[in-house]
């Protein structure tokens, strides 16, 4: 690990990304997330926003900052490490055809650099730069599959975390049924974006996830 | 740091590879490439990014980013162009530091003045002729709004949209320090000459 937040403190295990469907005015969805989040619980979070300016997505990053988080919370930005530098937030996750870890990484060293990997010669490209993390699927059919393609399925999710010692998320139709199987095939984690919509259930949801995968884990 | 007036920067075509025709637009006299790709890739955008910044110090020309300043920092470009909706001045200042020049794209002499009380460096004034380049929601400003512009504010005003080496000497005479093009280059059929003939458009006018 190269980021001096995970040399303090180890990546917490769930991800959230967000929607995808913010409007330029509020960023609603992505903000009630986060102040439901539950504050004894430490999360990934990824603005993710692909409709939004980058002007828009400072704003909302900059929004989402000021709310008061668990001190192990990570804030990250979809590939923009300029927006992340800009609204203070701990890091930067990069789809496949990004700019390099290996290039960004020394503009802000800092920073936790996370690499989408949907395949074993993406995440060996990710591991070489010097990714902190991998994020991969969709392990499981999803209505966002649209974005990543078609399922890749548990098999393909061990194989790959059994090739790297980087954390894995796995990412890609999670419930908190089938998490802890994702657990028990070496991902490090789960990440989702539809699971976490439903903002009435958003806290029971998060805490179910956090007991199913490990009853003792942080 | 910026270039001496008059001089006319190369933006990049959307549509067409970047890198040979910055070359194009470099050796027909370009003081400035302005690489502007919303379609493509972080990786894409870094390969050209670099490829062109060093195309760029080699003519003695500045390599200027379209929106992305995480691109800029990357490549060690000159510097960046940010559009209305792009990442605020301030917060590009602060990244980029003091030596960095950073454009700002305004449509109005009210635009143009905050950009300037912002710290920009320059300002990308358009469109001041009907273009095809870019679908445009509101109406040509022409060359008085220009003339305007300039007696507003005295950072040097690159002019944009609709210009041709044929109207490009009016508007340094109305007082642009620069003037930016796309299709004049990308599309003519040798864009090396059309950017040489642009170039001695505007220093005609400028003599």
């Amino acid at each position: 690990m190269h980021s001096n937040r995970t040399k303090t403190a180890p990546l917490p295990r769930i991800y959230l990304v967000s929607s995808g469907v913010e409007s330029a005015e509020n960023g609603k969805l992505l903000l009630n997330q986060l102040t439901r989040l539950p504050r004894s619980l430490s999360c990934m979070v990824q603005i993710r926003e692909k409709k939004l300016s980058a002007k828009e997505l400072l704003t909302l990053a900059l929004k989402a900052r000021e709310i008061e988080l668990h001190e192990n919370t990570l804030l990250l930005m979809n590939e923009r490490l300029d927006l992340a530098l800009a609204a203070s937030l701990d890091g930067v996750h990069l789809p496949e055809n990004a700019c390099s870890v290996k290039v960004l990484r020394p503009l802000a060293p800092k920073l936790i650099y996370g690499c989408s990997a949907h395949s074993l010669s993406a995440m060996r490209i990710a591991e070489e730069a010097g990714a902190d993390y991998l994020l991969f699927g969709p392990v499981f059919d999803t209505p966002s599959k649209r974005v990543y393609g078609a399922p890749q399925g548990i098999e393909k999710l061990e194989a790959i975390c059994q090739a790297t010692s980087l954390p894995v998320f796995a990412l890609g139709g999670i419930t908190p049924k089938n998490a802890p199987l994702c657990m028990a095939k070496g991902a490090y984690g789960i990440a989702a974006l539809s699971l976490f919509q439903d903002s009435f259930r958003f806290a029971d949801t998060i805490e179910e996830l956090y007991f199913n995968m490990n009853p003792s884990c942080p | 740091m910026m270039p001496h007036p008059p001089f006319f920067c190369f933006i990049t075509d959307e549509t067409l590879c970047p890198v040979s025709l910055a070359e194009h637009a470099l050796k027909g006299g370009a003081g400035m490439i302005q690489l502007r790709h919303k379609q493509a890739s972080g990786s894409q955008l870094f390969l050209w990014a670099v490829t062109i910044r060093k195309l760029c110090r080699q003519y003695r020309a500045l390599c200027i980013i379209n929106d992305r300043v995480d691109i800029a920092m990357a490549s060690q470009a000159d510097g960046v162009h940010l559009g209305q909706q792009d990442m605020p001045i301030e917060a590009a200042r602060k990244l980029l530091g003091q030596d960095r020049i950073i454009g700002v794209s305004a449509s109005s002499i009210k635009e143009a003045m905050q950009a300037e009380k912002d710290g920009a460096n320059y300002i990308g004034f358009g469109h001041i002729f009907p273009t095809s380049s870019k679908e445009k929601e509101y109406a040509p400003l022409g060359p008085e709004t220009l003339r305007q512009a300039a007696a507003h504010i005295s950072l040097p005003i690159v002019a944009i949209g609709g210009i041709s080496h044929e109207n490009a000497a009016s508007l340094i005479a109305s007082g642009a320090s620069a003037v930016a093009v796309i299709s004049a280059v990308s599309r003519a059929t040798d864009p090396t000459l059309a950017a040489h003939n642009l170039l001695c458009a505007i220093q005609k006018s400028h003599s």
